[in-house]
């Protein structure tokens, strides 16, 4: 009896995205998963992991976009990965995806991969830029003489997409198969002697052994150091042999005279079928803008002009909705108290109130900030304006072992960490990017503000005002710069990574592909809200809320008070619950740690509070001299403060909030993208012990100096 | 005809057999069948040599006993590791030797091929080691094998049947030597072009550079200089680089 068989569907289709930096490439894989894709990290390193699905007809496309590589070798973690990936990481088909405009060199990565022997699709991207600039090309023949499907894209406005899929799934179904790469006699037959010794290499890369003998032969560490691992001696001393012998026949170094021959290949096969070459004026355009934006003299200003406008926007066009939204939360918080009767002292109510709608809100608040900012930042990726600022600012940049890309992500640090962390993705190499994160927080960011225009004019005359916050900036940047000098020569040193940067012509974003690329760092901002931000507005409520203290410890009033000494009182009771709390326990166990700074329990219990978020800083400080809601502006709390503590108390504190205690998104967001907890804990814990020790400095300096 | 037996007296790894010149022939076939094809017949072996296959079997008992080949089986012989060394070193003498009478004394490629055949046999090592130097010498002379060559072969004093030296080839002005200057991408002023002679950096920084696209022999151009005249933006074969002065040292070019 013949059972019924369910049709079942085929199994998915693993597929990886390869290409260079600026191909294109990202842009392809959202246009092919939509928002069906998911970022993450390699493990343990800051290397990004996009993956997504995507459907064609019955099939199942599982994509995976590598890191952007000019060659397949294993130089920088990037590139140790995307090698790793194509070679071991199991996929069915591999996309190359390269710039239409530059063929000559960008094929060189698709004569590798060749190599490697997967199953290929070419994908031309910019095929509109390339026609434009009046090349035509015989695809064709092309694709039979690679022997893949070659197909033509125009990424940022989604065409050609479709024949993309089609051509990755024939691929996948016994598609064409065959070996196009023809390299010379040469390299061939040395290939050839080491593929010989090669017989027992493991099932990974059992169907790439000509790619391993190329590497050996190459004398790269990490496949030589395998082939150690594996036993396979013999076919090690094949590859030195072969390498001097064609050292000594080519009068070549080996590392030059292979990428000779893929060059060598891919000009043949491009001379094969060009039917009409690029116009060689076709980036005239381009340059002529470089003159002027790229000028020597007037670049730099330029830049600083352009990024102003993009401040200024952020925060004048922001300040709108951001109303908008804290209105919304108040009344979100005012209905949902009024859920309760009047004066209740329901922990569910202050929970919610307090915590969650506190916390979060105001973090959430600056949510048409981050994406007018995001935006900026999109803008200036996509143009490729962005290469060109990281060209005029390297210099100064280097000085200080940073990259020239480092610049934006520091100087968006100023306006709020987060973005700013999340701008060290333009950092292609792992070094530099872990640099700029570390000291990213250095950056005095929006929400210290309130800090500074509350401590500076209550402690401080008129005319040391502005020449005082014009240092405390100026503090952030020189230990920035220090710091970043000092982990490059310590913690990150090595080898340096090659600057060497392209350039590419400038182009007129899409508003699909700017927007797409927006719409995902908001959306990580704010899932970071609605997770570990909230799990620490949780926390640091419960902190400062219990435990509570028994009627009787708190001061009660005389009998016959009046109206305004019962609101006294209120605010009276708030400060000594506070004392009395997890938080204020804390701040009063902490005094040794920080009585040589000058702190008493009260700053401490809002430093506490100054980790959940800078704004915090100075609600704490509210509630501790029980001032009712205060901000920033209150004389009142101004002149408590300057009753209480000396000015050189005041700088010292300054200097701690300044350099120390980065806020939790920052910790959320360092963790995320650098990939390990512990970046994050070196920088909180690095960046406290730091401000610890400045601030101790000062305020024993000052008062040696008897400055008070 | 003797072939050498192996000394007890010394260790294994420093033995090295005396092999007569048709000997050292036979291994040369062996490898190089091996090397096409994995394997080497005795069927084979004797095409390649043009003799009869029973003339094969003796020799190749000989290197059996010598320790270079394997030679259990009646139809293949396969090569020790001793056996492929000694090949090995047999065919880089060849190479060598016809590399020089061909290239050098631009011999006809025929002409090179017997007599290296001829030669290589009675090669010493010392006369290997020093050809070997010599062709190294000549790959990394800035100068290289064109220009050197060019001057011998335009030399009257040696080409023709007599004479003495006038001077004639170009090289030699008044008796000066002229060089053609080798200078750094960083010294090029924006605006000028330049051609790529060599990338004279290591590791990924090397790497970098090849991938890129800066060959020896690409025509690049100085575009611009960055604020401080670092990095330096220039343009090749379609596409715009920017480079640090530290890597812009590093590439070798004629102006």
């Amino acid at each position: 009896m013949k059972a019924l068989s369910a049709k079942t569907a085929p199994a998915p289709v693993r597929v990886a995205l390869l290409g260079n930096p600026n191909c294109g490439k990202t842009t392809i894989f959202n246009a092919l998963t939509g928002a069906r894709q998911k970022v993450g990290n390699y493990p343990g390193v800051t290397v990004e992991r996009r993956q997504g699905t995507c459907y064609q007809g019955e099939h199942c496309l599982e994509l995976v976009d590598l890191p952007g590589t000019y060659s397949l070798t294993s130089y920088s973690p990037e590139e140790k990965i995307t090698q790793e990936q194509v070679l071991a990481g199991g996929f069915d088909v591999v996309v190359v995806v390269v710039d239409s405009t530059m063929l000559g060199r960008s094929l060189v990565l698709l004569a590798q991969a060749m190599m490697v022997g997967v199953p290929l699709v070419l994908c031309l991207n910019m095929a509109d830029e390339a026609r434009q600039a009046g090349q035509q090309l015989d695809l064709r023949r092309m694709s039979s003489l690679l022997g893949m499907p070659v197909v033509e894209t125009v990424g940022h406005r989604g065409q050609g997409i479709e024949q993309l899929r089609r051509a990755i799934v024939a691929q996948r179904t016994g598609g064409e198969h065959g070996h196009g790469l023809v390299l010379g006699r040469s390299l061939r037959e040395a290939l050839a002697a080491v593929s010989a010794r090669l017989e027992n290499l493991p099932q990974l890369y059992r169907g790439q052994r000509a790619w391993f003998a190329l590497k050996l032969l190459l004398d790269e560490p990490r496949f030589v150091s395998l082939a150690g691992e594996l036993g396979l001696q013999g076919a090690r001393d094949e590859a030195a042999r072969q390498r001097a012998a064609l050292e000594v026949a080519t009068g070549m170094d080996i590392g030059l005279y292979v990428t000779e021959c893929f060059f060598g290949f891919v000009d043949g096969l491009l001379r094969e079928v060009t039917l009409r070459p690029a116009r060689a004026d076709a980036r005239s355009l381009s340059d002529r803008v470089d003159t002027v934006l790229a000028h020597r003299l007037l670049g730099l200003p330029i830049f600083g002009a352009v990024m102003f406008a993009i401040f200024w926007v952020t925060f004048t066009a922001g300040e709108i909705p951001m109303g908008w939204i804290e209105d919304g939360f108040t009344a979100l918080g005012r209905w949902l108290g009024g859920l309760w009767p009047a004066g209740s002292e329901s922990l569910l109510r202050s929970l919610l109130v307090d915590g969650v709608i506190g916390g979060v809100g105001g973090v959430v608040v600056f949510l048409p900030n981050i994406l007018l900012l995001f935006l900026g930042l999109a803008l200036l990726e996509d143009t490729g304006y962005l290469a060109r600022a990281a060209f005029l600012m390297d210099r100064l940049m280097h000085r200080f072992g940073l990259h020239g890309k480092s610049f934006l992500p520091l100087l968006v640090g100023f306006g709020c960490s987060l973005p700013g962390i999340m701008a060290t993705r333009t950092l292609e190499n792992e070094r530099d990017r872990l640099t700029t994160m570390l000291v990213l927080p250095l950056m005095s960011c929006g929400a210290r503000l309130p800090v500074w225009l509350l401590l500076i004019p209550a402690f401080f005359p008129a005319a040391w005002q502005a020449p005082l916050l014009w240092l405390i900036y100026s503090v952030g940047i020189v230990l920035a710069l220090g710091l970043a000098w000092l982990l490059r020569r310590t913690l990150f040193r090595g080898a340096e990574a090659p600057f060497v940067m392209e350039l590419p012509p400038y182009r007129l974003p899409t508003l699909r592909a700017v927007t797409m690329k927006m719409a995902e760092r908001c959306w990580l901002y704010l899932r970071k809200a609605g997770t570990m931000i909230l799990a620490i507005s949780i926390l640091m409520w419960f902190i400062t809320s219990y435990p509570k203290p028994d009627s009787e410890q708190l001061r009660s009033l005389p009998p016959a008070g009046s109206a305004a000494a019962a609101g006294q009182l209120e605010r009276h009771q708030a400060a000594d619950r506070l004392r009395h709390s997890l938080a204020g326990r804390l701040g009063t166990a902490l005094e040794p740690v920080f009585a040589p700074l000058g702190f008493d329990w009260k700053l401490n219990t809002a430093l506490i509070g100054a980790f959940a978020a800078k704004e915090v800083f100075v609600a704490q400080l509210g509630i501790v001299y029980s001032l009712g809601g205060v901000d920033e502006e209150s004389p009142d709390l101004r002149q408590a403060l300057r009753r209480d503590y000396t000015p050189l108390q005041a700088l010292a504190l300054m200097l701690f909030l300044l350099i120390g205690t980065p806020c939790m998104a920052t910790f959320a967001i360092t963790r995320r993208e650098s990939g390990s907890i512990k970046w994050a804990l070196l920088q909180l814990g690095g960046l406290t012990a730091l401000a610890w020790l400045v601030a101790l400095l000062v305020f024993q300096g000052g008062r040696l100096l008897g400055l008070g | 005809m003797m072939v050498g037996r192996p000394d007890k007296a010394t260790p294994a790894s420093t033995r090295q057999p005396v092999l007569t010149g048709a000997l050292e022939d036979y291994l040369e076939s062996i490898y190089l069948l091996e090397r096409e094809h994995g394997f080497a017949r005795v069927r084979d072996i004797a095409r390649a040599r043009g003799v009869k296959a029973g003339s094969v079997t003796p020799a190749l008992k000989r290197l059996d006993e010598a320790g270079l080949v394997e030679y259990a089986q009646r139809e293949y012989v396969k090569l020790t590791d001793q056996g492929n060394r000694a090949a090995r070193r047999v065919l880089a003498r060849h190479d060598l030797l016809k590399r020089f009478f061909e290239e050098v004394l631009q011999m006809e490629p025929g002409a090179a091929e017997r007599e290296a055949c001829a030669m290589e046999h009675s090669l010493s090592p010392q006369g290997m080691d020093g050809l070997v130097r010599f062709f190294e010498f000549l790959s990394i002379c800035p100068e290289g094998l064109q220009g050197w060559l060019e001057k011998f072969h335009a030399c009257a004093a040696v080409q023709s049947d007599g004479g003495s030296c006038d001077s004639s080839c170009s090289c030699y002005g008044d008796g000066e030597r002229r060089r053609v200057p080798s200078i750094r991408l960083v010294d090029i002023e924006p605006g000028r072009a330049a051609r790529v002679l060599q990338v004279d950096a290591r590791g990924a920084v090397r790497q970098r550079l090849l991938d890129m696209g800066l060959l020896p022999g690409v025509e690049v151009r100085v575009e611009r200089l960055a604020p401080g005249g670092d990095p330096i933006w220039i343009g090749l074969k379609g596409s715009q680089l920017a480079l640090r002065s530290s890597e812009a040292s590093a590439v070798m070019v004629e102006g």
